[in-house]
């Protein structure tokens, strides 16, 4: 690709990031470096105010607590995960390869959604957690619990893939060399599969540290989050000089986590060899890989499928009064809003994230800032638009723009994934045949990159169909979607309210799953000439 | 007729290609088809001297001419060289008789003219009935013959070889040279008056003693005469 072809395609994507993500965030900092603290008024400098927040009983509590959350679920995940993952990656067994799918299914979860989850399984009211002595209705480990639900599977995952990489050849050396099994693992395979579990660690660590939606609703306010005290300063308090304070001590903490991943993704990448190993079929007399599959099993039963499984239960008790209720003209309203917004989102999402994955795969910062959005909070994204563009809040553009700009990572990390995978041959030839560049990429480049694109369009159209955080920041009351509805309906008095809340959450999970579903199933293959 | 006016190419600070002047060679009863050799080590810089002459890449300086005119600002796709590829580079979401009819495509034939002269030009290679074929099923020797009748479907002025044999087994190497030449003359234009140009690049030498007229070995960034 021409020079002038890359700027000219990389320059609106490059905008539109700049505009939506970077300039909020800027001007996020600047607020709170020259707006006066409400801790530096009895005479202190900026400097002052900005470590006053600390002194602050309240606010200190809530850094403190959003670390600490994401810390014991990052330790969490990691100690359940890798088990996990070893064994999926070395033993076949029955359900192995659905389960491996299945454990896709909490990263197009509507956060919103695995939220009411939780509660429906691990919750005061929930199936399991009636019966659980140590589940008090606002208990920290319903969060971690939630946290658990979205991050167990992507270490999992990762773990799988790291294990899966490891060469055969060097694991029959080490067994010749006189290692056990156990000292295998420790010597060999754990330190092979380690660089993609810390990456995994650290994106836990950062999704945990800017969730918003699960620690709204399961934190409550006595275990708020930084990102829930801060959504509380803004739309309850009016503190807006307060909440940018503590958005900028979050950002630091998040630009800290993000330059690790980074380091962690430059530093330790490991290509996969041609020798791997393959998971083996159990033997008769194996007796210790039937008690870690039986582990598989449970804490993937546990953790990511449960809770899915307790809001059908739920809402199917629902009464008949309460199926009633949901099927309002109000429910409509919130499903025409959100197909809308998602829709319209999508094909910005798309276009931009063609055009960057396009350009890409020279230079490391164009990734990076290609995926900057999912490094970044909604909610701090939210927030700052509030503080750039507040008159075009009534504008329902800058929603879909928001919509898109947190969906368009998921379209830019497999488009240029599959980029990169592409043999530069193909391109060549088709242009030594006559194609000029436009033909080549319709005619050669897009077939063989349309997997991947439609499944990162199935990812940002699930990511926006359950958008919760940036929607309760900025929609009106007549832009209700889906979501905020379900939100609205758990702040209102009343059994039937609960219930609806229910039923719209497992309406929701379907509505993802199955666009999800329309989008990523397998495309027929034919001819394309 | 190709003509290379000191043309350079650096990788880095090395010269790859040093002021390289060469003119295509008169040869007189050439048998259907004139074949041309550039001949040189891994590296030496010959692929990209191929690269340059297809117009996929750019040299930093000098001049490619054809006919006496410079074709350096034509693009690719309008150069009219077709380039048959080391790996072969088949299309791999298209069958055989959709590869073969992709340049006639691009050509502006309609898709099932394109599908019926693809047809015929596999047939003349021996490939009848292998049109709805997916290219990842053909053993080796086959998806040389289907991206040699791509490249010369579309009657190019020169046919650009690069490495055609390299990626197939030994002992099928030797057999099918002697068959490409023919597969060669059957699948380009059928017309008696036609002039077939081929350049071959190859590390191999006696590949190109049995298949070309004249060779030039790329060595140190220049060329010299073989044969």
């Amino acid at each position: 690709m021409t020079h002038w072809r890359s700027i000219a395609l990389g320059l609106w994507p490059a905008l539109f990031i700049g505009g939506l993500a970077v300039l909020p965030m800027l001007r996020l900092v600047w607020f709170g470096a020259t707006e006066p603290l409400p801790f530096a008024q009895q005479g202190g400098d900026f400097w002052q105010g900005l470590l006053a927040i600390w002194q602050d009983d309240y606010l200190r509590g809530r850094i403190v607590w959003s670390l600490t959350q994401a810390g014991v679920t990052t330790f969490l995940a990691v100690s359940l995960g890798v088990p996990v993952a070893w064994v999926m990656a070395r033993w076949r067994f029955a359900g192995r390869g659905w389960l491996l799918q299945t454990l896709m299914l909490p990263f197009v979860v509507p956060t919103l959604v695995a939220a009411m989850g939780v509660l429906a399984w691990w919750g005061p009211q929930g199936v399991l957690g009636q019966w659980l002595p140590w589940t008090a209705s606002e208990s920290p480990w319903l969060l971690i619990a939630g946290n658990l639900f979205f991050n167990l599977c992507l270490v999992i995952r990762a773990g799988v893939a790291g294990f899966s990489s490891q060469s055969a050849a060097q694991f029959d050396v080490a067994r010749t060399l006189g290692a056990t099994p156990w000292r295998t693992f420790w010597r060999l395979e754990l330190p092979h599969a380690m660089p993609a579990i810390l990456s995994a660690a650290s994106l836990v660590f950062l999704y945990c540290l800017g969730g918003f939606g699960l620690a709204l609703l399961l934190g409550g306010q006595a275990y708020a989050t930084a990102e829930v005290a801060i959504y509380t300063l803004v739309a309850h308090e009016l503190e807006l000089v307060l909440a940018s304070q503590l958005a900028l001590w979050m950002l630091l903490f998040t630009g800290i986590v993000v330059g690790l991943y980074a380091w962690l993704q430059m530093r330790h990448a490991t290509p996969r060899g041609a020798d791997v190993m393959v998971p083996r079929d159990l033997q008769k007399k194996q007796w210790w890989p039937r008690i870690g599959i039986a582990w598989v099993w449970l804490v993937c039963g546990a953790v990511s499928l449960a809770p899915l499984l307790a809001i059908f239960i739920k809402a199917l008790s629902a009464s008949a009064a309460t199926w009633a209720h949901v099927l309002s003209a109000e429910t409509g309203a919130a499903l025409f809003n959100t197909l809308r917004f998602s829709a319209a989102g999508l094909v910005v999402a798309l276009v931009l994230g063609v055009c960057h994955a396009l350009v890409g795969g020279r230079y490391w910062w164009w990734r990076m800032w290609g995926l900057l959005p999912l490094m970044v909070s909604p909610v701090m994204i939210a927030f700052g638009l509030l503080l750039v563009v507040p008159h075009w809040l009534d504008h329902w553009p800058l929603l879909v723009g928001a919509y898109a700009l947190l969906a368009m990572p998921l379209v830019v990390q497999p488009m240029a994934q599959a980029l990169d995978a592409l043999p530069t041959a193909w391109a060549d030839a088709a242009r030594s045949l006559g194609a000029t560049p436009w033909r080549v990429w319709w005619r050669v480049t897009l077939p063989l990159v349309r997997p991947a694109l439609r499944r990162g369009a199935a990812f940002a159209l699930a990511t926006m169909v359950g958008e919760f955080a940036v929607t309760l920041f900025l929609s009106r009351p007549e832009w209700t979607t889906l979501t905020t509805l379900i939100y609205q309906h758990l702040g209102r008095a009343g059994r039937t309210q609960l219930e609806s809340a229910w039923v719209l959450s497992a309406g929701l999970l379907c509505l993802t799953l199955w666009l999800f579903w329309l989008i990523e199933k397998p495309s027929k293959r034919g001819s394309h000439a | 007729m190709l003509e290379l006016r000191r043309v350079s190419k650096h990788f880095g600070a090395t010269p790859l290609l040093d002021a390289v002047s060469w003119q295509w060679p008169a040869i007189p009863d050439a048998g259907g088809a004139e074949v041309v050799a550039l001949l040189g080590p891994s590296g030496s810089g010959k692929s990209t001297l191929l690269r340059i002459v297809a117009g996929l890449e750019d040299a930093d300086a000098g001049d490619v001419l054809w006919n006496g005119q410079s074709i350096a600002a034509v693009p690719v796709e309008r150069r009219g060289f077709a380039l048959m590829f080391q790996q072969f580079a088949l299309f791999p979401h298209l069958n055989v008789r959709d590869n073969v009819a992709f340049g006639l495509r691009e050509q502006g034939l309609s898709r099932a003219d394109a599908r019926v002269q693809a047809d015929a030009a596999l047939t003349g290679v021996g490939l009848a009935g292998y049109g709805s074929r997916t290219v990842t099923g053909l053993s080796g020797g086959e998806q040389q013959r289907v991206a040699l009748v791509r490249a010369l479907v579309t009657q190019p002025r020169l046919l650009l070889l690069d490495e055609p044999f390299s990626a197939l087994d030994a002992d099928l190497r030797v057999t099918l040279r002697s068959a490409f030449l023919n597969d060669i003359r059957q699948a380009w234009d059928g017309q008696a008056t036609t002039v077939r140009r081929v350049l071959l690049v190859t590390h191999d030498e006696a590949e190109a003693r049995q298949m070309a007229h004249h060779a030039w070995r790329l060595h140190g960034g220049l060329l010299q005469p073989l044969w």
